[in-house]
């Protein structure tokens, strides 16, 4: 380790300011804080002496996402290798199946190994492009002026990759995450700034620019012709009966084993990447909880209510937490500390008004099958003015004591 | 004089633009930028309503009530833009059915009366034409941009004659649906603020706040 | 006077209501030559975008023909009047002045539909329609039909031409719909239009079988003259399209007027 810190320190001088590549300074830094803490200290108020800093609680979140990434792996790979097995198909053209052939790779559904690397085949050049674009931007925006560049941005990537369908093309891969981190973040002025998720805002894009690419039946296995309704599609034609006829059980649902993103469909492995950033404090409960909790009481209330034309008012609430990217959403896309609500009762709000507006979205609006990202999106453009209104309340709920205190 | 009336007119087209600058009239921008002709019919519209408002508005300014000079001001700008719509209806029936809702709301866009308030209620009336004029093509700028981008990238041709083949029709272009639906033409005017004020440093608004430099060396 | 009325300060009340009257006047002279003198201009107008709807809808022209192209050919087309209640002409409503759409609003020429009856979801049904029939020596060429019915946003209206069997799709035209663009809005692309020529109608009992599927269709199966291409993306503008088909070509539409057609002929 020593010789590496030497060899950066030989280097320094180059990238400060009047070396020979001052203005490649940003990569320096951020290659130097990979391995080493910053030496610069805080000089003016305020001072919180913690160890967790912006670099640890992204580390964390991304490998809190890593249970997902493995599930959605496998699970893309399954439900491409099952489709493979039901259309006869025996092999995948192209490099992947090269790539795959010389690993020696099958495409067995029950084998846990094959189906995992036919995932990864996909993953692999959608979070690379993702980077490599997503990352150009960074620098250049750092670079400009004169900011650090982020570790904000692994967090983005890896939630936006996830939250993809893996039959994508790899140039709108490109422009969904140029659109999220520019006009997501940086116009904003950079990590702190922006007040909506910017993983969010990239998908959101590709979403309404390119609908045929990201809804539909035809995308959601990586398969060509092969074609397969998410769930919450089925749900949204037929209510729970088309879902149960689909042969689709709630544990399948809770593991993960159905149509949808590349890495968003298991509950169950969000749920431990909840656990894990809740248990390191990196996650708000708060929100998490108040998603469920404005989840459950709407769907409840609309079981309730019922509808003779619109079989998704039927759906319990255990379902739709299983189901699309409700479980995902609500626990790596919510709980972004810079575009949530940022007081503890403003937490509360912004995490039910995810849960009603999703679950609204999903069954109410024709249109969308799946409610999380537009509710998330939506709950972003409340959360200064959620948290406007605790503060005020608070300060008039202080002021009237003191006043009383006072007669 | 020529230096005056060449002034009035350039000023809006960027130095002062109602759209980039004073942030007015962007909901029929909005509304009216799916394809280029749109634009151009709306931009034409807009600007025949405020350079004649303008004008009549200047006319009688010296016996205008003070009491009642709003009103009188958006009764000349809703006739002209009565009569506008008709013309439009008349000649461009076509894109008159898409526009007729929009040109009606002329009567509601800011640019125009805040021309009319603003300018041609103090000034004569060859001055307050042209007044009406520029402001009517300093809109006319953006919406024409941000209408063509749209056509282009969204549709896949300008005014109508294909330029990128889409994939729908057997070429390689992906159309952008982003692009035609409203708020995209958010998002353009948006960039093109942001290129306007990269150009021209003065426009840029102070800043609210200032952030302390905590944590940088070297900040500069 | 008038010169001594805007000698007047103007605060004075006497000079403020003399601007006010003298503007209204003024504008409103304006306002109402301009609709006057354009008002058949604009008639004309209205009048040759619906033939010209009608005679792309019939396979005569393209969207784009001259004026002049367009009124020749819907010369060709003769323009009459069907009543739903009778299932037959009736020609004591004369074309030229009855609108379909104001009549489906008047409770004297229309009626509700029930829920059931629906399926278009289109409210209230019009007791009369207006058709256009190509005839020639030989008979019945061509019949375009006004079809209307609810998408996902918008309703959406279109053309619809048989040839003279009664059954075969001669073409149609979308010409007024709000779905979201890209996706339901391709209603009125051109090449899935022209996907529709050819196709059949009616199954061998007489039942609207014409659908929008699932996906592309089979080409080779049996099944692919009932059945149109589906618009990628948009299921609930698709399922718009069929319900307006069954329920137009169906018992509460044109159904009891095509059948007696086909016996009886023109």
């Amino acid at each position: 380790m020593a010789r590496l810190r030497n060899w950066l320190d030989r280097l320094e001088p180059l990238f400060t300011k009047g070396g020979r590549y001052e203005h490649l300074h940003v990569v320096y830094e951020m290659i130097d804080t990979i391995f080493y803490s910053p030496p610069d200290v805080t000089r003016t108020a305020p001072h919180i002496r913690d160890g967790l800093d912006l670099k640890r609680v992204m580390i964390y979140v991304v490998l809190a996402t890593f249970p997902a990434i493995g599930v959605g792996l496998w699970n893309t790979g399954y439900q491409a290798n099952v489709a493979m097995l039901a259309m006869d198909v025996s092999a995948i053209p192209g490099w992947r199946g090269d790539l795959l052939g010389w690993l020696g790779i099958g495409y067995d559904p029950a084998s846990i190994i094959d189906c995992f690397w036919h995932g990864f085949v996909y993953f692999l050049p959608i979070y690379l492009v993702t980077l490599v674009v997503g990352g150009l931007w960074e620098v250049l925006f750092a670079g400009v002026r004169n900011h650090e560049v982020n570790e904000g941005f692994f967090v983005t990537s890896m939630l936006f990759t996830l939250s993809l369908p893996a039959t994508i093309p790899l140039w709108q891969v490109a422009l969904g995450i140029s659109f999220g981190v520019v006009v997501g973040k940086e116009v904003f002025g950079g990590t702190g700034k922006n007040f909506m998720n910017p993983a969010l805002v990239g998908r959101a894009f590709l979403f309404f620019a390119y609908p045929a690419d990201m809804s539909g039946d035809a995308i959601w296995t990586a398969v060509d012709g092969f074609s397969g309704a998410t769930p919450l599609a089925l749900g949204a034609a037929g209510g729970m009966p088309a879902i149960l006829g689909a042969d689709i059980t709630w544990l399948d649902a809770f593991l993960g084993k159905l149509q949808g993103s590349l890495g968003a469909t298991s509950a169950l492995a969000c749920l431990m990447g909840a656990a894990f950033l809740i248990y390191t404090r990196i996650a708000s409960w708060r929100i998490i909880t108040g998603v469920i909790a404005g989840m459950v009481v709407t769907s409840l209330l609309l079981n309730w209510i019922g509808s003779d034309t619109n079989p998704m008012f039927a759906m319990p609430p255990q379902w739709h937490f299983v189901l699309g990217g409700f479980a995902f959403g609500a626990i790596f896309m919510a709980t972004d500390p810079v575009s949530a609500a940022m007081t503890n009762p403003g937490r509360w709000v912004f995490g039910v008004l995810i849960g009603v507006m999703t679950v609204l979205i999903r069954v109410v609006n024709p249109a969308y099958p799946e409610g999380i990202m537009l509710a998330i999106l939506f709950a972003n453009l409340f959360a200064p003015l959620i948290d406007y209104c605790v503060i005020q309340l608070n300060i008039r709920r202080r002021t009237r004591r003191f006043t009383g205190s006072v007669q | 004089m020529a230096s005056t009336s060449s002034k009035v007119v350039l000023d809006p087209l960027v130095d002062n633009n109602p759209i980039t600058l004073q942030v007015l009239g962007i909901c029929s921008a909005l509304a009216v930028t799916t394809t280029l002709l749109n634009a151009i019919i709306m931009s034409l519209a807009l600007t025949a309503v405020t350079a004649c408002s303008n004008g009549a508005v200047s006319l009688i300014r010296h016996h205008t009530p003070s009491a009642i000079r709003i009103i009188v001001q958006m009764t000349i700008i809703a006739s002209l833009v009565i009569v506008v719509d008709q013309i439009l209806q008349a000649y461009a029936y076509e894109t008159s059915k898409k526009l007729s809702v929009f040109v009606g709301l002329i009567i509601t866009n800011c640019i125009v009366l805040g021309r009319a308030e603003a300018f041609a209620s103090k000034n004569p009336v060859g001055l307050s034409v042209l007044d009406g004029l520029g402001n009517g093509l300093g809109y006319s700028v953006i919406l024409l941009i941000v209408g063509a981008v749209r056509e282009l990238f969204g549709s896949g041709s300008l005014l109508g004659m294909p330029v990128l083949p889409l994939t729908t029709d057997g070429g390689w272009y992906q159309s952008n649906g982003l692009l035609l639906l409203p708020p995209s033409a958010f998002f353009i005017i948006g960039f093109i603020i942001w290129g306007v004020r990269t150009w021209k440093r003065d426009q840029v608004e102070p800043a609210e706040h200032q952030i302390h430099a905590v944590h940088r060396q070297e900040v500069v | 006077m008038i010169g001594g009325l805007l000698q007047l300060p103007n605060d004075d009340a006497r000079k403020i209501v003399f601007v006010a009257l003298g503007l209204c006047l003024v504008c409103s002279l304006l306002v109402s030559a301009s609709a006057v003198l354009l008002r058949p201009i604009q008639q004309a107008e209205a009048a040759l975008d619906q033939q010209r709807n009608v005679v792309v809808a019939a396979g005569l022209g393209s969207p784009d023909m001259a004026a002049a192209d367009v009124a020749a050919s819907f010369a060709q087309l003769q323009v009459r009047v069907v009543d739903f209640e009778t299932g037959w002409f009736n020609d004591s409503i004369d074309p030229a002045t009855y609108d379909p759409r104001a009549a489906a609003r008047d409770p004297s020429v229309s009626s509700a539909l029930t829920r059931a009856e629906d399926t278009a979801r289109i409210g209230r049904q019009a007791r009369y329609a207006t058709v256009y029939l190509q005839v020639s020596d030989n008979g019945l060429q061509r019949i375009v039909l006004p079809i209307h019915g609810y998408g996902l946003w918008s309703t959406m209206y279109a053309y619809l031409a048989l040839e003279g069997d009664l059954n075969t799709v001669a073409a149609v035209a979308f010409y007024e719909q709000a779905e979201t663009p890209g996706l339901g809005g391709e209603v009125q692309n051109p090449r899935w239009q022209a996907s529709w020529e050819g196709k059949l109608v009616f199954g061998d009992e007489g039942d609207v079988r014409l659908r929008v599927i699932k996906g592309q269709v089979d080409r080779s199966s049996p099944q692919a003259q009932w059945q149109l291409d589906a618009l990628s993306g948009s299921t609930l503008t698709a399922n718009g399209v069929s319900n307006m088909l069954s329920f137009w070509l169906g018992e509460e539409g044109f159904g009891p007027f095509l059948n007696k057609l086909r016996r009886e002929g023109v």
